[in-house]
C-alpha cells in the first residue's frame, strides 16, 4: 500500500490507512479533538490524494480495527458477498466515485456493487466527494421500506412527529402529535424521546400512541425511543411497538458504552419480530450520529467519519425500516459549526444510502453550537434534493425536553411544496381522507391541531 | 434505570347507602413519574379492584332512625376476611354514608368509628356534593369527560336522592343534589304503601299528591307522580326550571344555574335497573317493594324527551364506593418537609391565602393577608383555636428566595402570636416549594411547633383535608373533602 | 354581547385605560413597543373545536397551535424563535458578574479553557484546574470539609446570574436543618462537570455539589444544574453522580432545588454513596 506523496515539492508521508483516513476528511472539531486530524489544508488534501489511489483490496487487506478484536468489524466483514468484492478488487478509490457518478450507474448497478464493499470502502470514498457529489450520488439510490406501510419511494419525503414532552406528560405528548399530523407529519414514524426510562413509563407512551393510531386509522408506526432492553420489557408487560429502537456506535466498545451489543440486538430482533404489532418485515429503527464513539472514549484512534459509516455496516444486519443520523446533536466538540454539520449530514446520508439503508436525518444544532436554524432549513433543501427518506419534525423546530433545534412540521411541508414531494403514500390517501392535503397540498384546515379533539 | 417501578398500597371503600352497603378493596399503585435528573415526583398511575363485596342490606335498628352498628361492624370484619386484607395493611381509603342514611341520628359517629377502624390512613366522607362527584368518578362519567367535547353529568340515583355531577373535558363544573330515590315511597304487590320518606314529603304535598301509609295507589296514580318526580328534576337540569333554595326536591346543590349538558350517565341502584323491563302494574313495581323500577324507566324516558344523549355507565350500584375506594386519594409532592410524629393528620379545615406573583414580593401586603386571614379565622372558629388547621398558599408559581424567607417569617410569627397553644402548623403549598418553605419555618420556629409543609395539592376554601402517613420516606397520601354547596 | 359582557367590558377598558396612564408615558408609548408574552402568541384562527386550541397549549411546553401563513410560521412565531435563540447563545457567550460573587464572598479560579472557543471545542481542558487554580485552592481552602460547594458557569453564565441568589442560600439552609457543615466554597470559570475530580483531589470533600450553567435550551437560556458527588476523585465514573437538572425560575424552582440538596447531600454522607449507588 503506497502511503507517500509528493506534492507540489512536499512530501508527505503516512504511517498508516488509518492516518490517512483521519487527515483526508473535511476540518472536523470531534477529529481534531481526538488529535488525529491534518495539521493543514495541504496535508488534508495530501491525504485525499493517497486515498484516491488506494484500491478497495488496500482497504480491506488493512482493517483499522481487526475483526479478531471488534465484533462490529466482524459483522461488517461478514456482509462482504466475495464474488462481487472480487470484481472490484483493484478498482481503486477515485474510480468507485467516478463509477457511482457515471450517468449509466443507476440505482441497479449500486445495489449490485453494495454487496461488495465495506463500510470502510464507503467511507473512503465519501471523503473524495464534494458536497454536490454527495447529493448527487446519494438522489440515485432508493431505498424502500416496510414497516405496517412503505416509505422511502422517488418522489416521498416522510416526516417523524418527535412530540417530546419535559416530563413525559401523555396529553403533552398527544398535544404535539396532533399539530405534527395537522401539518402532514408524521408518515414515517410517531416516535418519542422518553425523560423516564422506565417499563412501566416507556409501555404507557407506546399503548397511548398505538390507541391514537387506531382510533384515527392512521397509516404509520409508533416508537418510543428508550433503552432497548427498556422496550424490551415493556414489551413483554404487554406494551404495544411497531418499532424497536437503539443508537448504535461504530465498534465493540462504543456499544457496550450504549448498553448493547450484537448478541444483545440479536436477541431483540427475536422478540420484535415475535411479538412487535407491526406487519413488518422491518422493524427497527436506528440512530446514529458522528463523534459518538469518541465521546465514549471507544474510537480506537480511528476517525469519526469512518465510525460512523461502520454503525451502517451494523444497522444493516437488522434491515431497519428506517436509520436516522441525528447530525448536530452532540455538540460542538464534534461538529463545531454549520459548515461541519451541514457536510456531515450530507456524508451520513450518502454512507447509508450507499449501505442500502432507509436513511433519514435529524437535521439539528444545540445552542452552543456555530449555527442556528437558517443553517438548517439549507441543509434541509440540500437533504430532500439528495433524496432522504425522512427528516424529524418538531413543532416550531424546539424541542422542549431534549433542549435542541431541529427542523419543524412547516419546513417539512415546505420542503414537499417546494421540491414537489409528497408524504408517503398510503399517509398522503389519509391526510386527503381526513381533508388535510388535497394534491399534494395542505388544505386550508392544516395546522388545526383540534381536528383530533 | 429506575429500581422501583411502582408499589402499591392498599385502599378500601365502604359505602353505606339508603338500601344497601357495599364494601370494595382496591390497590393503588404508585410510581415515580419524574427522571433521574429532576426532583422526585411520584403519581398514581394504576387503581385496580381486587375485592367486591356482594350488595348487602344496610341494617338499621327497628325504628329505621339509626343504623345498627353491631351487625354492620360483624359483616364488613367478615369482608375483610374474605377479602385477605388485615385492616392493619390498609393505608388508603374512604367511608361514605349516602342518601337518606346520612341523616340517620348516630350516622356521623358511626362514620368516624368507622373509618379509624378501617385502616391507617381511612377518612370519613359525608355530604351530597361529595358523593356526587365520587359516584361520577366511579361510574365511568369523568373518563369520558376527558374524551368526548360537552358536558357530561353524572345522575346516581339511590334509595334516597339523585347526587348529579357535571363535568367537561375532566373538570368538575359542580354538583346538585335531589329528593329523587327509589326507596323514598315503599310498597307491596298489593300496591299498599307501606313507607313515605319524610324529605319526600314537602314536594308530595306541593303538587298535591296525598299519600298515606298502609293506603293502597294504583299503578297509573304511581306512575304519574314518578313521572313527575323526574319531569321535575329533568327540568331543573336542563334550566327550563330555574334553581331556586326552596325549591322542594333540591337536597342541595352547588349551582345557582346549570350549564347546558350534552350526555347524560345513570349509576346508583337506579342505573342498574336500567336494564330491566318497564314495569306494566303494580306487582311489576314493587318487586323491591319500592318504586325504584318504575324510577329508573320513568327518568330513561324524561332523559330521551329533553334529547339528552344516554350513555351507559361502567359502573352502576357500585359507583360510590368505587369512587370512595379508588378515586379519594391522591398523593402530594415528593420533595415536602413533614413532622411524622404528627401524622396522619385528619379532618383539618383550610385557611386560604392567596397570593400572586407579585403580590408576594409587597411585604406589607403579604402581612396583612395573613394576619386578616387569621384574625378571621380566629372569630369564625372562636374558643377552637386549638382545632389544627391548614394553611393553603396559592398562586405563586415562582418565589424568591429572600421573600420566601419573609413570607415564612411573617407567617410563624403571626402563627405564633394568634395560635400560641397550636403545637402544629400545617402549609399546603399549590406549586413545588413546600421543602423550601418547609425549612424556612423550621428554622424560624426553632422546634418550638412542629411543621407540616405539603406541596402539589390544590383545595379550596371551605374544604378538608386529611394528611396520611408517609410513603416511601418523601410523599403523603391526601384526601380532599370539598364540601362546597349552598344549602344542606 | 349581554349587558353583563358589556359592563365588564368596560371595567376592563377603563383599567387598561388606568394601568397606561400610570406606567406608560404617552410620548414614549408612541416610539417603543411594550412586548409581554402574550404580544408573542399567534393563534389558530378558525379551530374547528375553539376551547380545545388552549387545552392543548396548556398541557406542552411545545410550540403548538401556531398557525401559518402558506406553509410557513408566522413572523411572530419566527420572531420569538429568534429571540429565544438569541438568548440562548449570549448565555455561552457570557460572564458571571464579579459583584454576584462578590454578594456570596465566592472567590474565583480558571479552569485550563484559555477561551471561549478552545472550551467549546476542547471539554477535557474545562476539567483541569490550572497549576494558579490549585495554589489558591490550597491556601484559601478548609481542607477535608464535611460539604463543599463549587459554582461554575459552564455553558450559561446567566444560569449563575438567574439563579445563585435563590438556590444558595436555600441550600445553606439545607445544610442548616440537615446538620451539615460546609467548607470554603469558591467560583470556577471554564468549568465542565468533571472539574468537581479535580477539586475533590485537592480538597477531599466527604460530598461535592457542583453548581452549574446548562447548555442553553429555548424553554430558558438560564437553566442550571446541581451535580453531586460522594468523594469525588480522578475516574469518578458518571454514573457514580447525581444530579438536578433544569432548575430555574420555570422548571423547577431553584429555592425548592437548593432544599431539596441538602437532603441528598445528608443521604450520600449517612448512605457513603452517590449516583446509582444512592438510595433515594
Amino acid at each position: 500500500m503506497k502511503t507517500t506523496i509528493t506534492l507540489m515539492g512536499k512530501t508527505y508521508q503516512f504511517k498508516s490507512l488509518k492516518e490517512i483516513m483521519a487527515k483526508a476528511n473535511e476540518e472536523k472539531s470531534g477529529d481534531q479533538l481526538a488529535g488525529i486530524h491534518a495539521q493543514d489544508a495541504q496535508e488534508r488534501i495530501a491525504a485525499r490524494h493517497v486515498l484516491s489511489e488506494l484500491t478497495l483490496a488496500d482497504i480491506r487487506n488493512n482493517p483499522l480495527l481487526p475483526p479478531e478484536e471488534d465484533e462490529v468489524s466482524r459483522v461488517i466483514e461478514e456482509g462482504v458477498n466475495e464474488k462481487i468484492y472480487a470484481s472490484i478488487r483493484n478498482w481503486t478509490v477515485a474510480e468507485l466515485r467516478e463509477y457511482l457518478l457515471s450517468p449509466n450507474v443507476t440505482n441497479n448497478e449500486i445495489t449490485h456493487i453494495r454487496r461488495g464493499l465495506t463500510s470502510e470502502m464507503i467511507a473512503a470514498v465519501t471523503k473524495i466527494m464534494t458536497n454536490l457529489d454527495l447529493i448527487q450520488a446519494a438522489s440515485k439510490i432508493t431505498v424502500e421500506t416496510r414497516c405496517n406501510t412503505t416509505i422511502g419511494q422517488k418522489g416521498r419525503l416522510a416526516g417523524r412527529a418527535q412530540p417530546n414532552h419535559p416530563n413525559d406528560n401523555l396529553q403533552g405528548i398527544k398535544a404535539a402529535i396532533f399539530e405534527a399530523l395537522s401539518y402532514g407529519v408524521g408518515d414515517a414514524v410517531i416516535g418519542i424521546n422518553p425523560v423516564i426510562d422506565t417499563a412501566d413509563s416507556v409501555k404507557a407512551i407506546l399503548n397511548m400512541t398505538k390507541e391514537l393510531i387506531e382510533k384515527w386509522n392512521i397509516p404509520t408506526q409508533n416508537c418510543v425511543l428508550a433503552h432497548v432492553t427498556t422496550q424490551m420489557r415493556a414489551i413483554k408487560q404487554g406494551g404495544s411497538a411497531d418499532l424497536l429502537f437503539q443508537s448504535l456506535a461504530g465498534t465493540e466498545q462504543g456499544n457496550k458504552a450504549f448498553g448493547i451489543s450484537v448478541e444483545l440486538l440479536d436477541e431483540a430482533n427475536e422478540l420484535i419480530l415475535k411479538e412487535g404489532t407491526a406487519a413488518g418485515p422491518n422493524v427497527w429503527y436506528f440512530e446514529t450520529g458522528q463523534g459518538s464513539e469518541l465521546s465514549a472514549d471507544a474510537h480506537h484512534g480511528i476517525d469519526q467519519l469512518t465510525l460512523e459509516a461502520r454503525c451502517y455496516g451494523l444497522a444493516k444486519r437488522y434491515k431497519p425500516f428506517i436509520v436516522n443520523t441525528v447530525v448536530g446533536f452532540i455538540g460542538p466538540e464534534y461538529l463545531y459549526n454549520s459548515k461541519q454539520v451541514i457536510r456531515a449530514g450530507l456524508e451520513d446520508h450518502f454512507m447509508g444510502k450507499l449501505h442500502g439503508l432507509p436513511m433519514g436525518v435529524d437535521v439539528c444544532y444545540t445552542n452552543h453550537m456555530k449555527a442556528d436554524q437558517n443553517d438548517m432549513e439549507n441543509l434541509a433543501v440540500l437533504l430532500a434534493a439528495a433524496g432522504v427518506n425522512f427528516l424529524i419534525g418538531v413543532a416550531m423546530a424546539d424541542d422542549c425536553m431534549l433542549n435542541y433545534q431541529s427542523l419543524s412540521f412547516h419546513d417539512i411541508a415546505t420542503l414537499r411544496e417546494l421540491l414537489h414531494m409528497r408524504p408517503a403514500p398510503e399517509f398522503e390517501r389519509w391526510l386527503e381522507k381526513m381533508g388535510i392535503m388535497e394534491n399534494g397540498k395542505l388544505t386550508s384546515i392544516a395546522g388545526d391541531p383540534t381536528l383530533f379533539l | 434505570m429506575s429500581r422501583v417501578e411502582g408499589q402499591s398500597i392498599i385502599s378500601v371503600g365502604i359505602d353505606i347507602g339508603t338500601s344497601t352497603t357495599k364494601f370494595i378493596v382496591s390497590h393503588l399503585k404508585y410510581a415515580k413519574v419524574s427522571s433521574h435528573f429532576s426532583l422526585p415526583r411520584y403519581e398514581i398511575v394504576e387503581r385496580k379492584i381486587v375485592y367486591e363485596s356482594p350488595m348487602y342490606l344496610t341494617p338499621l335498628k327497628e325504628k329505621r332512625d339509626e343504623i345498627d352498628l353491631k351487625t354492620l361492624t360483624g359483616w364488613l370484619e367478615e369482608q375483610y376476611k374474605k377479602a385477605g386484607v388485615n385492616v392493619s395493611e390498609v393505608k388508603s381509603g374512604a367511608v361514605i354514608i349516602t342518601g337518606e342514611t346520612a341523616t340517620k341520628k348516630n350516622a356521623e359517629s358511626i362514620l368516624h368509628y368507622l373509618a379509624e377502624k378501617s385502616g391507617d390512613f381511612v377518612v370519613a366522607i359525608a355530604g351530597a356534593s361529595l358523593e356526587a362527584l365520587l359516584a361520577g368518578k366511579g361510574s365511568g362519567a369523568f373518563l369520558r369527560s376527558k374524551e368526548v367535547k360537552g358536558t357530561v353529568a353524572n345522575i346516581d340515583i339511590g334509595g334516597g336522592t339523585a347526587n348529579v355531577v357535571l363535568f367537561r373535558r375532566g373538570k368538575v363544573l359542580g354538583t346538585i343534589t335531589y329528593h329523587v330515590g327509589g326507596r323514598l315511597i315503599e310498597l307491596d304487590q298489593n300496591g299498599e304503601i307501606t313507607f313515605i320518606s319524610p324529605s319526600i314529603e314537602p314536594w308530595l304535598h306541593s303538587k298535591n299528591y296525598r299519600l298515606e301509609v298502609k293506603k293502597k295507589i294504583c299503578f297509573k296514580e304511581m306512575q304519574q307522580i314518578v313521572q313527575e318526580m323526574c319531569k321535575d328534576m329533568l327540568n331543573s337540569l336542563t334550566g327550563q326550571k330555574l334553581i331556586r333554595l326552596d325549591d322542594s326536591l333540591i337536597h342541595s346543590t352547588s349551582f345557582q344555574v346549570i350549564p347546558p349538558i350534552d350526555e347524560v350517565m345513570i349509576s346508583g341502584g337506579i342505573g342498574q335497573l336500567l336494564e330491566k323491563e318497564a314495569p306494566k302494574t303494580i306487582y311489576d313495581t314493587a318487586v323491591y317493594g319500592d318504586i325504584g323500577p318504575l324510577l329508573a324507566h320513568e327518568v330513561v324516558k324524561e332523559i330521551e324527551n329533553c334529547s339528552l344523549k344516554l350513555i351507559k355507565a361502567t359502573q352502576t350500584s357500585r359507583a360510590t364506593v368505587i369512587g370512595a375506594g379508588m378515586q379519594s386519594a391522591e398523593i402530594s409532592g415528593a420533595t415536602i418537609h413533614v413532622a411524622p410524629s404528627r401524622l396522619p393528620i385528619r379532618n383539618l379545615p383550610i385557611m386560604m391565602i392567596e397570593l400572586d406573583n407579585e403580590q408576594i414580593k409587597n411585604r406589607d401586603y403579604v402581612y396583612e393577608q395573613i394576619k386578616h386571614a387569621m384574625i378571621e379565622w380566629k372569630q369564625y372558629f372562636q374558643g377552637e383555636q386549638e382545632i389544627p388547621f391548614a394553611i393553603h398558599i396559592r398562586g405563586i408559581s415562582y418565589c424568591s428566595y429572600a421573600v420566601l424567607k419573609e413570607v415564612a417569617k411573617i407567617l410563624f410569627s403571626l402563627y405564633e402570636k394568634y395560635f400560641p397553644r397550636n403545637p402544629v402548623l400545617v402549609v399546603i403549598c399549590e406549586n413545588d416549594i413546600a421543602k423550601a418553605l418547609g425549612q424556612l419555618l423550621v428554622l424560624q420556629s426553632n422546634n418550638k411547633v412542629d411543621i407540616i409543609s405539603i406541596d402539589q395539592v390544590v383545595v379550596e376554601q371551605g374544604d378538608y383535608i386529611d394528611i396520611g402517613e408517609t410513603i416511601n420516606q418523601s410523599m403523603v397520601p391526601v384526601v380532599i373533602k370539598t364540601l362546597a354547596f349552598m344549602k344542606n | 354581547m349581554n349587558q353583563a359582557d358589556i359592563q365588564q367590558e368596560k371595567l376592563i377598558m377603563e383599567l387598561q385605560t388606568k394601568i397606561s396612564d400610570k406606567i406608560i408615558d404617552k410620548d414614549e408609548d408612541e416610539k417603543s413597543f411594550h412586548y409581554t408574552v402574550v404580544d408573542w402568541s399567534t393563534y389558530v384562527p378558525n379551530p374547528k373545536f375553539p376551547e380545545g386550541i388552549d387545552e392543548l397549549r396548556k398541557v406542552t411546553p411545545a410550540r403548538i397551535g401556531v398557525w401559518r401563513t402558506g406553509t410557513r410560521p408566522l413572523t411572530k412565531t419566527i420572531l420569538k424563535l429568534q429571540l429565544d435563540h438569541a438568548a440562548a447563545v449570549d448565555a455561552v457567550n457570557g460572564e458571571v458578574s464579579d459583584s454576584l460573587l462578590k454578594e456570596f464572598n465566592l472567590f474565583t479560579v480558571e479552569t485550563c479553557y484559555e477561551n471561549k472557543e478552545v472550551y467549546l471545542k476542547r471539554p477535557d481542558k474545562g476539567r483541569v484546574l490550572t497549576e494558579e487554580a490549585v495554589k489558591m485552592i490550597q491556601e484559601k481552602c478548609v481542607k477535608n470539609p464535611q460539604v463543599q460547594i463549587v459554582v461554575s458557569d459552564g455553558l450559561s453564565a446567566s444560569a449563575i446570574e438567574a439563579n445563585l441568589r435563590d438556590i444558595y442560600p436555600a441550600l445553606l439552609d439545607a445544610l442548616e436543618v440537615n446538620g451539615l457543615t460546609q467548607g470554603t466554597p469558591f467560583f470556577v470559570k471554564g468549568g465542565r462537570v468533571a472539574c468537581m475530580d479535580h477539586i475533590g483531589e485537592i480538597l477531599q470533600p466527604e460530598v461535592l455539589v457542583l453548581l452549574i450553567g446548562e447548555r442553553p435550551g429555548l424553554v430558558s437560556a438560564n437553566s442550571m444544574s446541581a451535580y453531586m458527588c460522594y468523594r469525588p476523585r480522578k475516574g469518578t465514573i458518571e454514573s457514580e453522580r447525581t444530579v438536578i437538572s433544569n432548575i430555574h425560575s420555570g422548571g423547577t424552582l431553584p429555592v425548592e432545588a437548593g432544599a431539596y440538596i441538602g437532603t441528598i447531600l445528608r443521604k450520600m454522607i449517612d448512605q457513603k454513596a452517590s449516583g446509582l449507588h444512592l438510595e433515594l
